[in-house]
């Protein structure tokens, strides 16, 4: 009885993620012995707090697909097709200089935007469903064709001076919080509210685990698979509402290094690759960490190709470590027993 | 067994080549010359080499992003060190590069087999790794001193023909050597005892191993044959390109799996054959110069290489589906 009180009285929150939340401070503290005061300057905390949302917002959309046991390899590209598709509608419709466009144009061409976005994410999920191929040949097709409109409609160029209104989105502070951290708070409440109190989170965390039982138990697989893209395509889009913001321009090769460091983020936050398990809380914590061995080594002038293969030896350590922790408590029960 | 030819991927994708190759040559009719068709197949022999490692590696049901990887740095390597120590042989480069690349993908399979990760994932790691280590221990420079024997590989030509002009012109010996590792890799995979395992392990992992083939041997092989292949690949290049840019290949790995998967290939395993792969190369290779030669933008490529993946993938699915239908299915119980 009172194991069951006592495991009631610490959230579940705190108890589920227990590993990587100490791993965040041991990580935070460290940073902080290495670049002593700089790292908890104010300076660095807010632009800590401006650049964790990409890299978030992405993450939330690959664990989305993660938690079928797929990837999303398209998100990026998404997300950059996204932002030109803007650029491209507000041009079509308001000229050359976008700066002048009016309020309800830009509103306007962001829902078109978003309603291209939507289709990627479409396309995605009824291949994979109706056809039965492979997610990652699926959305590599995806990345590669959405990728290529993205040079064609750009021509390689850069398109910036975004209007102030599509900027104020991604690039204001409301109350001394940037607007980026809010839309990515937003967004992962969002998230974890679709996941755990949704019909259709429930759906997904049981085709994750079993595709089959699923299937009997009266769930249109098509349609689960489909929503989930959908996900996946909406949190591309937050992203490059924020890219936009903090960049003032779209090209179709931006952000190209993050799809490692977000398939990274979703296996520190406990996401399982083969699907069925994986919450938003341990994501979001696992970004954090990301978040401060980034700007962390940033500060202390580490290349940023050291920290590309950082990123592959922790991906690498991670799964040795998750690998052999069943395997510890396995042999430690066996020794209780014996 | 006609019909059977008929009705197979590898007959499919030859009369699509065939219609293809025919429709480019009434547009530009300096398509079907033995010139073109060489530099051609020159400028596709280092992605038909890469197919045939990422072949072995889909068969068995694994997955390998580190190819490219393992070839920037084997290449890398070999041309510094050569160049540095005045050493021109391009026989030694060929076992230097290939060593490498095994060594590079030996990790890969130690990685993969010992700790039950999901290859892709660690391939995606070690990708990261090699050349994130790559560009910072030679921070970017680009090698323009290519040790001269190399160009064995890529101008010198087999059987030489004269042209119009009196220039020779044919197959070059790199070429070669990809036809030649096709008829190597067919007869293992159908002949040995090792390249059935393969298969084997690719069909049904858990009857694999209980039928005896030995799981750990194959999967450490697999991966080290990938990276030899990688590396003899790297060398090519660089005697086709005559120079050594650390980031020339990597980022086209999904091109030369997409060129595999047109081939036939299962991702899942158990599925695909060097004539198919082959094939998928030369489709691709005939495309991508087709549209150079109806001069359309190269800004389609990228689009048009996933329209294919897509198809291609497609394709495949819808025989899967077709065969399902037509299959009595009997469920044995895993224990």
């Amino acid at each position: 009885m009172n194991e069951h009180v006592k495991h009631h009285s610490v959230p579940r929150l705190i108890t589920e993620n227990l590993v990587i939340l100490i791993l965040m401070v041991a990580v935070y503290l460290l940073m902080w012995a290495l670049n002593g005061s700089s790292f908890i300057s104010p300076n660095n905390t807010s632009s800590m707090a401006y650049q964790l949302p990409i890299l978030g917002l992405l993450s939330l959309g690959m664990m989305v697909a993660m938690l079928s046991g797929g990837i999303n390899l398209s998100i990026i590209a998404t997300a950059n097709f996204n932002g030109i598709m803007i650029a491209i509608l507000i041009k079509a419709i308001a000229g050359d200089n976008m700066t002048i466009a009016s309020g309800g144009v830009v509103l306007l061409c962001i829902i078109g935007a978003f309603i291209c976005s939507m289709i990627v994410g479409i396309i995605n999920g009824l291949f994979i469903s109706i056809l039965k191929i492979p997610d990652i040949l699926v959305t590599l097709g995806t990345m590669s064709i959405v990728g290529g409109m993205n040079v064609w409609l750009t021509e390689g160029y850069t398109i910036s001076d975004f209007p102030q209104s599509v900027l104020a989105l991604g690039n204001s502070t409301i109350f001394g919080v940037p607007s980026a951290l809010l839309i990515f708070i937003i967004g992962a409440s969002v998230a974890s509210f679709i996941l755990n109190r949704t019909s259709f989170g429930h759906e997904l965390y049981m085709m994750g685990s079993n595709q089959q039982a699923t299937r009997y138990s009266n769930v249109s697989l098509v349609k689960v698979t489909v929503q989930q893209y959908m996900l996946s395509s909406f949190f591309a889009v937050l992203t490059s509402l924020v890219m936009i913001g903090q960049l003032n321009s779209v090209k179709a090769d931006y952000a190209s290094s993050y799809l490692l460091v977000s398939i990274l983020a979703g296996f520190l936050g406990n996401v399982n690759p083969f699907g069925g398990f994986g919450k938003v809380a341990g994501t979001v914590i696992a970004v954090i960490i990301l978040q401060f061995i980034s700007s962390g080594l940033n500060l202390m002038g580490v290349d940023s190709f050291l920290i590309t293969a950082m990123w592959g030896l922790i991906i690498i350590v991670v799964v040795i470590v998750k690998g052999a922790v069943p395997k510890i408590k396995k042999a430690r029960l066996e020794k209780k027993s014996s | 067994m006609l019909l059977k030819f008929v009705k197979s991927r590898e007959f499919f994708l030859f009369v699509f080549i065939v219609i293809f190759s025919l429709a480019i040559t009434t547009v530009n009719p300096n398509f079907l010359t033995l010139e073109n068709f060489a530099d051609l197949l020159k400028s596709f022999t280092v992605l038909g080499i890469f197919s045939l490692g990422v072949l072995i590696v889909l068969l068995s049901g694994g997955f390998d992003l580190s190819f490219t990887a393992i070839a920037q740095v084997a290449q890398y390597v070999v041309v510094y060190f050569f160049v540095e120590y005045e050493v021109d042989n391009v026989v030694f480069a060929i076992i230097a590069t290939m060593v490498i690349g095994a060594l590079l993908g030996l990790v890969n399979g130690v990685i993969i087999y010992y700790y039950h990760i999901t290859a892709i994932i660690v391939t995606i790691a070690t990708n990261s790794i090699y050349i994130g280590f790559l560009y910072v221990v030679t921070a970017g420079d680009l090698l323009y001193d290519i040790p001269e024997s190399f160009s064995f590989l890529s101008d010198t030509k087999i059987f030489p023909q004269l042209n119009a002009s009196g220039a020779e012109v044919g197959i070059c010996v790199g070429t070669a050597f990809w036809f030649a590792l096709c008829v190597i890799v067919h007869l293992f995979i159908k002949h040995t005892v090792l390249g059935r395992s393969i298969v084997a392990i690719g069909g049904n992992q858990l009857s694999a191993s209980r039928v005896g083939f030995n799981i750990c041997r194959t999967t450490l092989f697999i991966y080290t044959f990938v990276g030899a292949m990688a590396g003899f690949a790297s060398l090519i290049q660089c005697a086709v390109f005559q120079s050594v840019v650390p980031n020339s290949m990597v980022g086209h790995e999904m091109e030369v799996i997409a060129a595999v998967v047109l081939g036939g290939a299962s991702v899942t395993g158990g599925r695909g054959t060097v004539l198919g792969t082959f094939l998928g190369v030369l489709l691709f290779a005939v495309l991508s110069n087709g549209l150079t030669l109806m001069k359309i933008s190269p800004f389609f490529y990228q689009i048009f290489t996933g329209v294919v993946i897509l198809l291609s993938v497609t394709v495949n699915a819808l025989q899967d589906l077709h065969r399902k239908h037509s299959q009595v299915r009997v469920q044995v119980k895993e224990d």
